[in-house]
């Protein structure tokens, strides 16, 4: 795992207080991993707080799934 | 739109831009980056309707500006980021939700809707009209998220302002629906919800005092089924919790807004029956084709959807939002801000 994916799924996890063994890269936020609609924004902001990097909201809405964070994040790394 | 739609329209914008002038309120427009927005802050401000203030980084708002052919000179124009309220926003939000930490709330509130929903829970604007470019949905959760519900309110719902040409002799005869927009399938604890918020929209929008009917398609017992029954259970939950709230049912259109009908089939006493101005439907199909219709086959002014259920006034525009949407749509916003006597 690299250190991205590692950071991103402890965000995911304290976010979403869930235990990282849950999450694979096809976990969805909402539908496998219970994310409610006020926790996915919050859980941008988490991202954007740990890597200090500002995601557009639009696109931020497109990122549904763990795999898809780790590939958003690390293109704007 | 007709001629004389168009000048129906007119006047009850007018009557509240009247309303509201002088009262020195404030809209804050998180889109700072569309033209459409800056257009329309322009208006407002030229027109002494309101302050606008203006969202947005710094950069984008200009290159809006410049397309808009706008000079931002005089205008209030807040890039978030660079905020000195930013701190305290985010202290707030933290107040709000304990599990989050200060740096990730900061982050929450430098988003220009949420700052934008902040600026209106703090009291440094009085309203807050988003959604010419944000989802409806992001909209809610902003408003949600910073202002909250109202007290009593659990359920975010909408609303429009019908303005029907002419109704049993009546001209211009404003009337509420809803929900004709957002709750699907609402419970009797949500329509009681909506019921309430749009009793408290109608007394800032009505000139009469509101008089809510719960729609169905029976009275008072002439047909049974579910979906009656959720409307009377829903009126239970509105008379216990909105006692002083002028509401009645179940009723079918015509013995809540006809009063010869009403004479006929609603035996007893009703502040409601044949005279009430503010329509409750049970669900959202029964609201969004009656708002539609009435629209369409009655030549009806509709205005909307407006968001309801907040604590403090938040509106969401349509994406295709014109300038004169905008423009409209923060008059009606700022109408809802109750005045200080």
């Amino acid at each position: 795992m690299s250190d991205v994916e590692r950071r991103i799924k402890e965000v995911v996890a304290r976010t979403l207080k869930i235990d990282v063994g849950r999450m694979t890269d096809e976990s969805r936020f909402v539908e496998d991993l219970g994310a409610e609609s006020i926790q996915s924004v919050e859980l941008v902001a988490a991202f954007e707080e740990e890597f200090d990097i500002e995601m557009d909201d639009e696109e931020a809405l497109e990122v549904k799934t763990v795999g898809k964070a780790i590939e958003f994040i690390s293109k704007l790394l | 739109m007709t001629k004389e739609n168009a000048a129906a329209k007119q006047s009850i914008i007018e009557i509240f831009t009247d309303k509201i002038k002088g009262r020195n309120l404030s809209v804050v427009l998180p889109e700072g980056r569309d033209p459409r927005i800056i257009e329309a802050a322009h208006q407002i401000k030229e027109a002494g309707i309101a302050v606008p203030i203006i969202l947005g980084k710094s950069e984008q708002v200009e290159a809006a500006a410049q397309e808009a052919g706008i000079d931002l000179a005089g205008m209030t124009v807040i890039d978030p980021r660079d905020s000195d309220r930013l701190d305290d926003y985010a202290a707030m939000y933290v107040g709000d939700r304990e599990d989050i930490s200060q740096g990730v709330a900061r982050r929450m509130v430098s988003k220009a809707v949420f700052f934008g929903g902040m600026m209106v829970k703090a009291g440094d604007a009085d309203v807050m009209v988003a959604g010419a470019a944000s989802a409806t949905a992001t909209v809610i959760q902003a408003g949600s998220l910073t202002v909250g519900l109202a007290s009593g309110i659990d359920t975010v719902s909408s609303y429009f302002l019908m303005i029907i040409p002419e109704f049993q002799g009546e001209t211009d005869k404003p009337f509420i629906y809803a929900d004709c927009a957002v709750n699907i399938d609402p419970t009797a604890e949500q329509l009681a919800d909506i019921a309430m918020a749009s009793g408290q929209s109608a007394k800032c929008l009505l000139t009469d005092t509101p008089r809510v009917a719960m729609l169905s398609y029976s009275t008072r017992g002439s047909a049974a089924g579910p979906s009656a029954e959720k409307v009377l259970d829903a009126l239970r939950i509105v008379r216990e919790k909105a006692p002083q709230l002028a509401v009645d049912g179940e009723f079918q259109a015509d013995s809540a807004i006809i009063a010869r009908v009403a004479a006929k089939k609603v035996k007893d006493e009703s502040a409601v029956a044949g005279q009430a101005n503010v329509l409750i439907f049970p669900d959202l199909d029964a609201g969004n084709i009656a708002y539609k219709l009435t629209q369409y086959m009655a030549n009806a002014k509709a205005i909307g959807p407006f968001l309801q259920g907040f604590a403090k006034p938040i509106a969401d525009l349509s994406r295709g939002a014109s300038v004169s949407d905008i423009v409209t749509t923060s008059i009606i916003t700022l109408a809802l801000v109750p005045s200080a006597d």
